[in-house]
């Protein structure tokens, strides 16, 4: 389970030559996710959902709050921690310099994966992605859609109990973004925890069991899809956020 | 050494060799040094032995006496007789170097004193005017019954020159291993940048960090692989520095009085200054360019890096600084005093081993700070 406990991250901004402000990206964020649930983090871009999952994947540090998976922090334990998780995110990139099969070896000697598994796990993770035709491929030289399928391989490689998943299918054509979507379901159904940001309302609905919907660095609101429905008496989560904003006119 | 370590160097000596610039900066610049020490050695030679009758084009103002025409002939001079104004002339077409005028008893030598041939060609007027002096001088002494040896040759001087030759084979020795440090740090220049900022602005930074991975461990694997493709350069520049000088050795007499000692122990002690090196300045390399949000960036900052390696060794040099305790802790001029030692056969275990101890003190505070860097998000998403 991830917990993540009154969490706030503060920035600094500079507005000119002598003045900067300080600002909360996320301000007093909590919540907790379960094995086999999908949590949707949605909101608006700027909304502070980037923010929040680099925290929660260890790579930013909390100004304030706190961030565990089954009981271990990242203070204490982040070798541990980041062993079990796999973070993918729109802005995530991948060395275009190697082959898809030496990045996922590289990879497997990143999580300590047992040397003489490890020609046996990319060849199942090659035959599961459909990766065999292009594996030896620069990956300079592969498509967007084949790009970000060996992305996920990188995610999956190492078999991961946590997945945190930022914007991971914006800016895809509609094939790519079903194969993340396929995947997201797949390891869900695995009993693994995924957290997965999205400004897409529609995606969310379908795929999430959970949605926090978040607005400026803070919870606006928390439930199944259904329940944020039932509550704002709207018939999709688009028109469920617009409605727990104030509408439009109060975000301009 | 630690998996991760390991690891990371892998990944990063992997990028470095796959990369062209990279490969190019690492091979290509050593192939400079035979070009430095062998063009340097014959333009030196050259003006070593150039025949100073080169620049005895003269000019004389006035009536010669035959005494003054046989000096002249003696001293393979080759005069042109003229006006002031013709003669001047002449100078400034380059027909002659220098021409003189004399008004009573006062000579006077007219030359361009900023030409290098000017300078030549004065040297050669003052000895034939020296000469005539002493000539004038023994015949009015000899027609007064004094020997005029008694009177002009009280005391006699004698120079040994002993450094005129070595000086230029030292001035190159000195810029061949300055370049070798030139050299070292431009092959760092760009693995660094590319591992830090070019990482940075690729996004495959974010990547990295996501692995359980320390960061430590990926400074010092980062650290490493530059440190290794510097030392590359830096054995290949003095492996074709010392080839250089063993041929300039056998082709060029300005090395006669200075022989380049190529015996094991310089080698080795001359890899060590080397490998030293490569670690401290793919250190600081790394510290800026990880400061950097872009590759452009990078570069920019690390421009002067280049030129401050280049710079104490340089000064040093121009005013006669010489290894010393004090000079051992100082970086860049360090590497270059104690590289230009050994090479020459000069052990000074002292000084070799504060320079190691300094170097490693400083190493360690960069590394503390690179660190220091890739725990700050301020650097690192740059926000």
């Amino acid at each position: 389970m991830i917990e993540v406990k009154n969490v706030q991250k503060k920035f600094k901004k500079q507005i000119s030559k002598k003045e900067e402000i300080e600002f909360y990206a996320v301000n007093d964020i909590s919540f907790k996710a379960d094995s086999g649930k999908i949590i949707g983090i949605l909101g608006p871009n700027g909304a502070g959902k980037t923010t929040l999952l680099r925290m929660t994947a260890g790579i930013m540090v909390p100004t304030e709050g706190s961030i565990s998976y089954d009981n271990l922090n990242f203070k204490n334990n982040e070798i541990e921690i980041k062993k079990n998780l796999a973070y993918l995110s729109g802005n995530t990139k991948i060395y275009e310099s190697i082959s898809a099969y030496e990045l996922l070896k590289m990879c497997c000697e990143y999580y300590d994966y047992p040397g003489e598994k490890i020609e046996g796990r990319i060849k199942e993770i090659a035959k599961s992605l459909e990766l065999e035709s292009f594996l030896h491929n620069k990956i300079a030289n592969l498509s967007t859609g084949q790009t970000q399928r060996v992305n996920i391989a990188r995610c999956l490689i190492h078999d991961p109990k946590y997945y945190i998943l930022d914007e991971s299918t914006s800016g895809l054509d509609i094939i790519s973004s079903q194969i993340i979507l396929d995947f997201i379901k797949n390891e869900r159904d695995k009993g693994k925890t995924i957290l997965y940001s999205t400004h897409y309302m529609e995606e969310a609905e379908n795929i999430c069991d959970y949605v926090i919907m978040i607005n400026k660095g803070t919870i606006i609101k928390e439930g199944t899809p259904k329940e944020i429905k039932d509550f704002t008496k709207t018939t999709n989560l688009r028109d469920a956020f617009f409605k727990l904003i104030g509408g439009l006119k109060n975000e301009k | 050494m630690k998996n991760k370590i390991i690891n990371i160097l892998k990944k990063e000596l992997r990028e470095v060799f796959r990369d062209k610039k990279s490969l190019a900066m690492m091979f290509i610049i050593p192939i400079m040094i035979p070009l430095i020490v062998l063009g340097m050695s014959a333009l030196f030679e050259s003006q070593m032995n150039s025949d100073n009758t080169v620049y005895n084009k003269i000019g004389f103002a006035y009536n010669l006496s035959s005494k003054e025409e046989e000096l002249i002939k003696s001293l393979e001079i080759d005069k042109t007789l003229g006006t002031k104004e013709e003669l001047e002339d002449s100078l400034k077409k380059g027909d002659i170097y220098l021409y003189i005028t004399k008004e009573n008893n006062k000579y006077t030598l007219n030359y361009n004193m900023s030409s290098e041939t000017g300078g030549y060609a004065s040297n050669i007027a003052n000895s034939f005017l020296e000469s005539y002096k002493r000539l004038l001088q023994n015949e009015y002494l000899l027609n007064n019954n004094l020997n005029p040896d008694e009177v002009l040759n009280i005391f006699e001087i004698s120079e040994n020159d002993i450094a005129s030759e070595s000086f230029f084979a030292n001035y190159i020795i000195t810029y061949a291993f300055l370049f070798i440090i030139m050299a070292i740090t431009v092959s760092a220049t760009y693995p660094a940048t590319d591992s830090t900022a070019g990482e940075k602005e690729r996004g495959t930074l974010e990547t990295l960090l996501t692995f359980p991975i320390k960061s430590r461990d990926i400074i010092v694997g980062k650290l490493l692989s530059v440190t290794i493709s510097s030392i590359i350069t830096g054995i290949l520049s003095l492996i074709l520095a010392l080839i250089s000088f063993k041929i300039a050795n056998n082709m060029f007499t300005i090395y006669e009085t200075l022989p380049i000692t190529i015996s094991i122990s310089s080698i080795i002690f001359s890899i060590f200054v080397i490998i030293v090196y490569s670690f401290f300045i793919s250190g600081l390399c790394i510290a800026i360019a990880s400061l950097s949000k872009t590759f452009k960036e990078a570069q920019s900052a690390l421009t002067p890096l280049t030129f401050i390696s280049l710079f104490p060794g340089m000064i040093a040099f121009m005013v006669g600084i010489k290894s010393s305790i004090l000079m051992s802790i100082i970086p860049f001029l360090n590497f270059t005093l104690v590289l230009n030692d050994v090479c020459v056969g000069i052990f000074n275990y002292n000084q070799i081993f504060l320079m190691f101890i300094s170097t490693i003190i400083y190493i360690s505070l960069i590394i503390w700070y690179i660190i220091k860097q890739y725990k700050s998000e301020k650097v690192l998403f740059s926000i």
